[in-house]
């Protein structure tokens, strides 16, 4: 006879027994926060690890994170910062909600979030607070900034932090005047077909360029869409906005029949000469990749005369974080002007703090840091800036937008 | 004379055609890692800098760390695959027994699922268990998909095994032990090398399944890669590319190297 012991099935449970689970913290509840004075919620969390999930496909944002971020609060506040680094937050999302069925610990102190996520995470009731108006530093940002996050009310559940506003790139080699509006980009395309092409929804970046074209059908404008999602706003932009699109479809690259499906795919088209405009959230993404050797070092960026949307990302901390207190700490240092400062020499991009709310040697600092020559300043983009709207006129267009252009 | 020199030629173009499908995206990758400013139509970039791979070099990049656990999981998944894989491999490739082919679905049921369904089923499991966040429940995860490929492969060589060779070997004395060690193992082996390489090369790509087990805070390089990859910086990630393909060729050049020595 052959015989053979389980020895296999005993190592593995020896190895299921091996992973004990960690102490948890005692827990701190929001309205405390609120109510300590905010030098002894700093006292407190001295000494603490902070676990931050970001979005790292970037890797200058990775090191100035890494390196300066994490020796500066770890010399100002006693904070260990440690960074894990998501592909894509909708990830860390879908885990808190498994985690408040599932009712286990977290790992998470604090989430960089927006738009649909931080919808999502509310829905899901995944996250601590409310805490941001507890940060002595949210008062630097601008009401509206705090207030609505796609027309989702924040309710103090995430703090403002990085602004972004919608930019087009194009070479100046290649074009001598961009189109400066949705008219005169029409024209272009007519002129210049299979040389202009968006990424396909549901991409980010695509979704807010058709949102563009939404907001600007004569006789509507982007002020219509603030508030809540109304049927019949939506009509008056959606017939006119549908129509643009699959008039300019025929002259768009490949002829329409395909889209490039991320930004990354159109920042390729463009580089490769294949396409003549490319676009981003981040105002500071084309002289970030001109810096790389992605792009021409004559890339410029621009914005329509009816202005783009802008909005901001945010921080939040997720309902089971081992260190709430730790977390505040850290988001109110991150929003501190020495942070937007630094990360502006570091990373470029646009202050999220309007430059008149600065102190005065920081506003003298902010005027001393040199202009990239891709990025539009303050001014200009704080000029031709239009709020996001309720996400609902979003998911309704992109909808339309499969149906009546895509599919057409 | 002529139809063999043209033969020889007909099988230097094959060698040649697949030489260049397996190492053209490599060399593509390389280029593209140490490359500025490469624009279509040129042929090669304006210029050369080693930003990508100083970046991955950088003492915090954690690349270092996120190789040598990337590797340790994938040892470990390898030889805990093979070990769970060999006795289901042996029922299922020299046993009919009622219930065989629902027990075959059954084990590649987790192959065939949507990995996001998977994930977030196991991930639940993994809450209870108390093994998230942990770098052995990511191990443990990885046998989910590792399991079953093993235990396929294993069934394969298990097929073509003759039963009557242990036999022999008892009546003539042999030890359980011995017919193990010197009959059913070298027997077995270049099954066990394949679905051994198998298993690691599956725990080594594992993205999904590692961030949600690991909720982040098990580093893999495949989370990483795919970091980078979405993040458009091409150049840094077809670095990280060419170092995470690495041992994948080295194990499968092992590996063929001993099928073919055996």
């Amino acid at each position: 006879m052959i015989h053979r012991t389980p020895w296999y099935a005993a190592a593995l449970l020896a190895t299921l027994a091996a992973c004990e689970s960690r102490a948890v913290p005692p827990p701190l509840a929001p309205a405390a926060l609120a109510a300590a004075p905010w030098t002894e919620v700093e006292r407190q969390a001295r000494g603490t690890t902070v676990t931050m999930a970001m979005w790292a496909g970037d890797e200058a944002r990775n090191r100035f994170f890494r390196d300066a971020v994490a020796r500066t609060v770890e010399q100002q506040l006693g904070l260990a910062l440690r960074i894990v680094p998501v592909a894509d937050v909708a990830d860390i999302v879908n885990k808190l909600l498994t985690e408040r069925t599932a009712g286990a610990r977290g790992s998470i102190d604090v989430l960089w979030v927006n738009g649909e996520n931080f919808r999502t995470a509310r829905q899901g009731d995944v996250l601590w607070g409310p805490f941001a108006d507890a940060l002595p530093n949210s008062r630097l940002y601008a009401d509206d900034a705090r207030a609505t996050d796609f027309g989702t009310p924040t309710e103090g559940y995430e703090a403002p932090w990085e602004a972004a506003q919608f930019v087009f790139a194009y070479d100046t080699r290649r074009v001598s005047e961009p189109p400066r509006t949705l008219a005169a980009l029409e024209d272009w395309m007519a002129h210049h077909p299979g040389r202009f092409t968006y990424p396909a929804i549901p991409d980010f970046t695509g979704s807010a360029f058709i949102r563009h074209v939404l907001f600007h059908q004569p006789g509507v404008g982007a002020q219509r869409f603030a508030g809540p999602f109304d049927e019949q706003v939506y009509a008056t932009g959606s017939a006119g906005a549908l129509a643009w699109l699959r008039r300019v479809r025929p002259s768009l690259w490949r002829r329409g029949e395909t889209y490039p499906a991320t930004p990354a795919d159109l920042n390729r088209l463009f580089a490769n000469g294949e396409v003549d405009f490319t676009m981003s959230y981040g105002p500071g993404f084309a002289s970030e990749r001109i810096a790389r050797g992605e792009f021409p070092d004559t890339t410029r960026t621009f914005v329509l005369d009816e202005g783009t949307i802008a909005n901001y990302s945010f921080l939040a901390i997720p309902f089971d974080a081992p260190n709430p207190g730790g977390a505040a700490v850290l988001i109110n240092a991150l929003l501190s002007p020495q942070h937007a400062l630094d990360k502006l020499v570091a990373l470029g991009g646009i202050l999220p703090i309007a430059p008149d709310r600065l102190s005065a040697s920081d506003r003298a600092r902010y005027l001393a840091i040199p202009a990239a020559a891709a990025t539009l300043s303050f001014e200009v983009l704080a000029a031709h800036r239009i709020p996001e709207a309720d996400v609902h006129y979003l998911l309704q267009f992109e909808r339309d937008w499969r149906r009546e252009v895509l599919q057409q | 004379m002529p139809p063999v020199e043209r033969q020889s030629l007909r099988a230097v173009l094959a060698v040649a055609a697949t030489a260049a499908l397996a190492l053209g995206p490599l060399a593509l990758m390389g280029v593209t890692s140490a490359g500025r400013q490469w624009f279509w139509p040129d042929l090669l970039p304006q210029a050369w800098s080693p930003r990508a791979w100083a970046a991955l070099a950088a003492p915090g990049a954690g690349i270092g760390g996120a190789f040598v656990r990337s590797a340790v999981v994938a040892s470990l998944v390898s030889v805990a695959a093979v070990v769970i894989g060999f006795p289901a491999a042996r029922a299922l490739a020299l046993h009919r027994f009622r219930g065989r082919g629902p027990l075959m679905l059954a084990l590649l049921l987790p192959v065939l699922t949507p990995p996001i369904a998977a994930a977030m089923g196991l991930h639940t499991v993994f809450l209870w268990l108390g093994l998230t966040d942990t770098w052995m429940g990511v191990a443990i995860v990885h046998l989910v998909p590792a399991v079953p490929y093993a235990t396929l492969m294993l069934a394969g060589s298990f097929a073509r095994f003759d039963t009557d060779l242990e036999w022999q070997a008892r009546t003539l004395g042999a030890s359980p032990r011995t017919v193990w060690l010197r009959v059913t193992l070298p027997a077995l082996a270049p099954g066990i090398a394949v679905a051994a390489a198998f298993a690691f090369v599956i725990s080594w790509s594992q993205y999904l399944l590692t961030l949600f087990i690991g909720g982040g805070q098990v580093q893999t390089l495949p989370l990483l890669v795919v970091g980078f990859v979405r993040g458009g910086d091409d150049a840094v990630a077809a670095a990280l590319s060419l170092v995470f393909i690495a041992p994948t060729l080295v194990i499968f050049g092992s590996v063929a190297r001993f099928l073919r020595s055996y």
